[in-house]
This record gives structure tokens, sequence and C-alpha cells, in this order.
């Protein structure tokens, strides 16, 4: 974890921005559970999860890993959680870090859970079911 | 016994409402009420769901918002920064550090729904 004190990260959409319904696809409620879930899935693995939302450019893994290669260059142990519900894919990546505590066989379970919440329409529930499974496979540091 | 009462064309035309009612009013009874029934228990059984979930996700509606990029929040220290969305289009969602961990992505799982 990157806890060294850099303030410039950007953070989860929480406060007052949240309640913009037409800028923002999730309700105040849904953001707090998301937010909820992601700070406390990483603060008890020591991984920093993320959650991207939006348009995954074709090919959609080879977009995700870029994306998660921005994110790994500012912390160490990322897991990126990538959803475009407009095309109804999602990619997790793992990084060297956190590959050996989250094997390509639990980020398939987590994969399976949130596209059975996602096919019954339920995005933010997905995510956070998504992300407690991943928690619970990678443990404890 | 026929021939004493009045011819039939003239005994139906003589048949009235009591009161005048007009084409309008008969439509907006047996048009308008249903209709406002109908609307009434519509708003009933959609509106609230309505107000309270404006912007559910449907499988296989498009998805016109912007994309976000969530992480989480660093554990509180003496004074946190100020929280707000990530435009993940608009600019990069973090920013390069000096040093760079290790930003190859090794595994990990893809799906559809």
């Amino acid at each position: 974890m990157s806890g060294d004190g850099e303030p410039s990260r950007e953070l989860l959409a929480y406060g007052p921005t949240a309640g913009r319904n037409d800028a923002n696809p999730f309700t105040t409620r849904q953001l707090a559970r998301i937010d909820e879930a992601l700070t406390l899935s990483s603060r008890e693995t020591g991984l920093t999860f993320s959650v991207y939302v939006g348009e995954l450019a074709e090919p959609s893994r080879a977009t995700a890993e870029g994306l998660f290669g921005k994110l790994a260059t500012d912390v160490d142990g990322a897991v990126l959680v990538a959803v475009s519900p407009g095309q109804r894919k999602l990619q997790i990546v793992t990084g060297e870090t956190s590959a050996p505590r989250l094997p390509n066989r639990a980020c398939a379970l987590a994969a399976l859970g949130m596209r059975a919440a996602f096919s019954s329409g339920d995005l933010a529930g997905g995510i956070v079911t998504g992300l407690r499974m991943l928690a619970d496979a990678a443990g404890r540091p | 016994m026929r021939r004493r009462g009045p011819p039939e064309c003239e005994r139906r035309a003589r048949v009235r409402y009591r009161v005048d009612v007009s084409v309008a009013q008969t439509a907006l009874v047996f048009a308008g009420i249903p209709l406002a029934v109908v609307a009434v228990l519509a708003l009933l059984i959609f509106g609230p769901s309505q107000l309270r979930q404006p912007n559910r996700y449907r499988p296989g509606k498009p998805w016109t918002y912007p994309p976000v990029w969530y992480i989480p929040r660093p554990l509180p220290k003496s004074g946190t920064a100020p929280h707000r969305a990530v435009g993940a289009a608009s600019r990069p969602a973090i920013e390069s550090g000096d040093q760079a961990p290790t930003p190859n992505p090794v595994g990990g799982a893809s799906g559809e729904w």
C-alpha cells in the first residue's frame, strides 16, 4: 500500500458531488455502498482496489490493462475492476504484487458473482459483491 | 292499433336525455374518466421507483454517463484531501509518481453478461 502521504490521488466521489444524479451514474446511497466496500476491502487486504465504470475501447482487455498501468505506477498492490455497462463487459486486472494473493481463479469467481448481479440490473450491488469476494480471496496481509 | 300511435321514426326521435349532454361531455365521461383512473394507477405503481432510482441500469440499455474511476479513500490522517469525483475521460485520474512500482498487469479475469 502506498500511503506515502501523497494527497494528489483522486478519491471516490463522495459528499456533495455525489448528489448530482445527471453526471453520476449512481445514486448517493449506491455511492456510499461502493465507497464503503472499496475502502474496507482495501484496508483489510492491504491491496489497493479500484473501480472503473465506463466505456472500454476495443480491445477491452488491453484498455483495462492500460488503465491498470496508470494506476499501478502510483500505488503498489493495485487491483483494477473495470466495468463497461454499455458493452456488458467487465475486466479484473491484477499486478505483480496483487496476483500472488489473488490468483486468476479467485478473480474469475468474483467476475462470476458480478456478472450474476449485473445481468439482473444491479450495477452497484455487483461491484460491491465483486469487491467483497476479491477481498475475501486475498485475505489479510 | 298501430295507426293510433305516432309513426316509428317519430317515436324514436322523441327519446331524449332529461339533461342536455353534448358529444364532448359524453366522451369525457366514457373515455376521460377511465383514462384518468389508469393514469393514477400507473403513477402509483411506477412513480415511487422513478423517484427513488432515477438512473437505474438495465442490461441492454445504452450507457450515457461519463466514465468514472473510484479508488479507496486513504487512511484518515491530519487534514484529508477534499473528496471529488474522478473524471477519467477529462484528465488522468492518477498522477504518476516518481518511483514506478510495477505497472505490468499479470493476471485477472474477464467476463460478459
